[in-house]
């Protein structure tokens, strides 16, 4: 077995030297970037996505659709709500999870839901969660029709969803089901995969970053078999992405 | 896995003359080779991003020993393990000590190339685990006993038909060939109740960013999702190389990786790792655990000449550029990584001696170069390794020229370096090949000169000299 130090020591002979030393300061990567650069980058990223909002939104709305994001534009809370019913009537979904968002309140998505039928529900459990509890989250998530969720990002060069898993987030609800229906906000938008890492290495400085993080752009897709591009391999065939403009 | 690199030639001709195959590899070509130039095309700073991933990749490895005592430290802060690794045997061994442990039934593994140097889902099949490469093609790959053919294309070389076989245990030929979408939903199912049932992940890792402790993961399955979600232990798998600084880092490098790969602007999925669940999350793993493998790059790092293969991102751009790579294929470079990448690392990984046609089979074009998004300069290292098996390498293991060809070449050398020596070596070579010749050429000559001419003539030395010629024509204009 190797032992780290012994690893690392072997590599730092391999670089022709004896000891470690700490790089000096080269500005071809970030890593050099004090926190208070990083501050000003992460507020700078959040500010551009507000001031252009709606150019941001209009921009996403291409991006996804390349992406493969099936696009829904929504003036109002309620056409939100009427878009989200109609894909669970569409779809004859029977059993819809979703995330703890507040646009999901916001447009009201439990009566939406609740009125087409459909079981609505959630794979939140109230404090920690034993190892039969997460079966039983996977389990529900396995069976579910459809998952709706919010976003926490979005980013308009990609035209991708960004979803940061936590309690009343789960990580299965936008892969598992075989419709995923995401609900963006104007003013969610960011300009490009920069302003997103710029965010995220603030959150990391300031102690603040997620355990995880996944960026979602389409429906799962494969192109192994002759090249033939499929979606929903292993997770979503479909994904909707509804836009919410500002009421 | 078992190198091969020996069998080079006889494995290039095999896919040379397989008709079916040449139109499967057709695919890299007008698929991703064409998808990279439209997506650098309209991408405005391409070059300089090419400029940034480059700088990026040639600062973390020239101060490699400190980012990986960084990245390590972060790992474990975050609640991880890291194991060091000096070859595929030992990590082998720690991953699957590690499932021995925690009485672990299934394993799903994501497309991962470092995996494949340990032949990793095969032992873990041989030690009683049930094992599934989860990535469609390296599923369609296992199912088939094969190894991968490229590096994000695994089963690129195989028909439909192959798959239907593969995926149908009542499927006979001559039976209508589902189409890509029905075989994919019969993968999907199939899929699934692995997933739900398995306990343990082994996933690669795209980038490990070292100031966070945090693994960046490229999919667009989504099985590498289902990987860092379903089971209770995720172990992630990496070449040394592969770090990156800094999380900002991940913007540069995900452009550059995933337009070189497949022409997307990005991937439908990347996961970012930063630890295990937290208690309050409703699923995700219990424990996440690094393995960061050496296996001989440390022979890369120490080279001058080679030390900047170490920054590939295994994109594949430079097998979809290289036309020697369309012809023969992913199975001729006998190893890990095929391809103008495959030819300079593996002679280097896996002994220079069996690998050395390795090098060999490339035009030295300079299209790797030029697709390559972290410029390396694939044909300088093609052509000193070369170099290296001729006669530059004072390791004898390491030159594939044999003491008569080398002898041959020093008496050549001899007789090249004086012109009384020369003019009589072309006399006697033009005496000795009079009987064999028609019309001033050779159509057929005994071994060796026979690998030449059973497809080509050979000219013969012809009876005077340029020399003896001009000095003629002088005295005749005289």
């Amino acid at each position: 077995m190797a032992d780290r130090a012994k690893f690392i020591a072997s590599v730092t002979a391999s670089l022709g030297r004896s000891e470690v030393l700490a790089p000096p300061v080269d500005n071809s990567t970030a890593g050099f970037e004090d926190a208070a650069m990083a501050k000003f980058n992460a507020d700078a990223a959040m500010k551009d996505a507000s001031v252009r909002s709606v150019e941001l939104a209009d921009q996403m709305a291409i991006a996804a659709a390349t992406a493969g994001w099936k696009i829904h534009r929504a003036a109002n809370p309620e056409d939100a709500a009427d878009l989200v019913a109609s894909i669970c009537e569409q779809k004859k979904a029977t059993s819809v999870l979703r995330s703890k968002h507040d646009v999901l309140d916001e447009i009201n998505v439990d009566a939406a839901v609740a009125n087409t039928g459909a079981k609505l529900g959630t794979t939140e459990h109230s404090g920690d969660n034993s190892r039969e509890l997460v079966d039983q989250s996977k389990a529900e998530a396995f069976i579910a029709d459809i998952g709706i969720t919010g976003v926490d990002y979005a980013v308009a060069e990609t035209g991708t969803v960004v979803l940061h898993p936590r309690s009343g987030l789960s990580r299965l609800v936008s892969l598992a089901p075989p419709t995923h229906i995401a609900v963006l906000k104007q003013g969610e938008v960011l300009d490009s995969l920069d302003e997103l890492f710029a965010i995220e290495r603030n959150d990391f400085l300031t102690g603040n970053l997620a355990g995880s993080m996944n960026l979602i752009s389409g429906p799962s897709k494969t192109a192994d078999i002759e090249g033939t591009t499929v979606t929903g391999i292993h997770g979503p065939l479909e994904v909707h992405l509804i836009i919410l403009s500002e009421g | 896995m078992k190198p091969l690199t020996v069998n080079f030639r006889s494995k290039a001709a095999q896919t040379l003359a397989d008709a079916q195959i040449q139109q499967s590899i057709e695919h890299v070509y007008t698929g991703f080779f064409k998808g990279r130039l439209a997506a650098a095309g309209e991408t405005d700073n391409w070059e300089d991003l090419r400029t940034k991933g480059k700088a990026i990749k040639d600062h973390t490895i020239a101060h490699l020993d400190y980012y990986l005592d960084l990245l390590a430290t972060n790992v474990e802060k975050n609640g991880g393990s890291v194991f060091f690794a000096n070859d595929a045997e030992e990590a082998r061994q720690h991953i699957i000590k590690l499932a021995h442990k925690r009485e672990i039934k299934t394993v799903i593994k994501s497309k991962s190339m470092v995996s494949e140097e340990m032949g990793l889902a095969e032992a873990m099949t041989d030690e009683g685990f049930e094992t599934v490469e989860t990535d469609l093609g390296e599923y369609i790959i296992q199912l088939a006993n094969e190894t991968p053919y490229h590096l994000i294309a695994p089963a690129v070389h195989k028909s439909r038909a192959d798959v239907a076989k593969l995926l149908d245990d009542n499927y006979k030929d001559g039976d209508r060939v589902p189409d890509a979408t029905e075989l994919t939903m019969m993968a999907r199912k199939k899929l699934r109740g692995v997933f739900e049932r398995a306990d343990m992940s082994v996933t690669g890792v795209n980038f490990a960013v070292a100031e966070s402790g945090s693994i960046a993961l490229v999919t667009n399955e989504g099985n590498g999702r289902m990987s860092t979600t379903v089971p209770r232990v995720h172990v992630a798998v990496m070449g040394m190389e592969k770090i990156v600084p800094s999380i900002q880092d991940l913007s540069t490098m995900l452009r550059i990786l995933i337009r070189s790969a497949t022409g997307q602007r990005i991937s439908t999925y990347v996961t970012m790792v930063n630890e295990a669940r937290k208690q309050d999350e409703e699923e995700g793993p219990e424990e996440f655990h690094l393995v960061i493998m050496d296996n001989g790059r440390q022979k890369l790092l120490e080279d001058p000449q080679m030390r900047e293969s170490l920054n590939c991102i295994r994109c594949g751009a430079c097998l979809n550029a290289c036309p020697v790579y369309r012809k023969v294929g992913g199975h001729a470079y006998g190893w890990v990584y095929p391809g103008p990448i495959g030819a300079i690392v593996s002679p280097v990984l896996t002994g220079v001696k069996d690998a050395s046609n390795l090098p060999s089979a490339s035009s030295l074009c300079g299209a790797c170069h030029d697709a390559c998004p972290v410029k390396i300069n694939i044909p300088r290292m093609l052509l000193e390794l070369r170099y290296r098996t001729a006669e530059g390498s004072t390791d004898k293991e390491e030159r594939s020229s044999s003491a008569t060809e080398r002898r041959i070449w020093k008496t050549w050398r001899i007789g090249m370096m004086g012109r009384k020596r020369f003019d009589m070596a072309a006399r006697l070579a033009n005496l000795a090949l009079r009987p064999f010749a028609q019309n001033g050429w050779l159509k057929k000559a005994p071994p060796p000169i026979s690998g030449w001419t059973s497809s080509r003539d050979f000219p013969t030395v012809s009876p005077s000299s340029l020399k003896s010629r001009l000095k003629k024509r002088k005295k005749g204009e005289q």
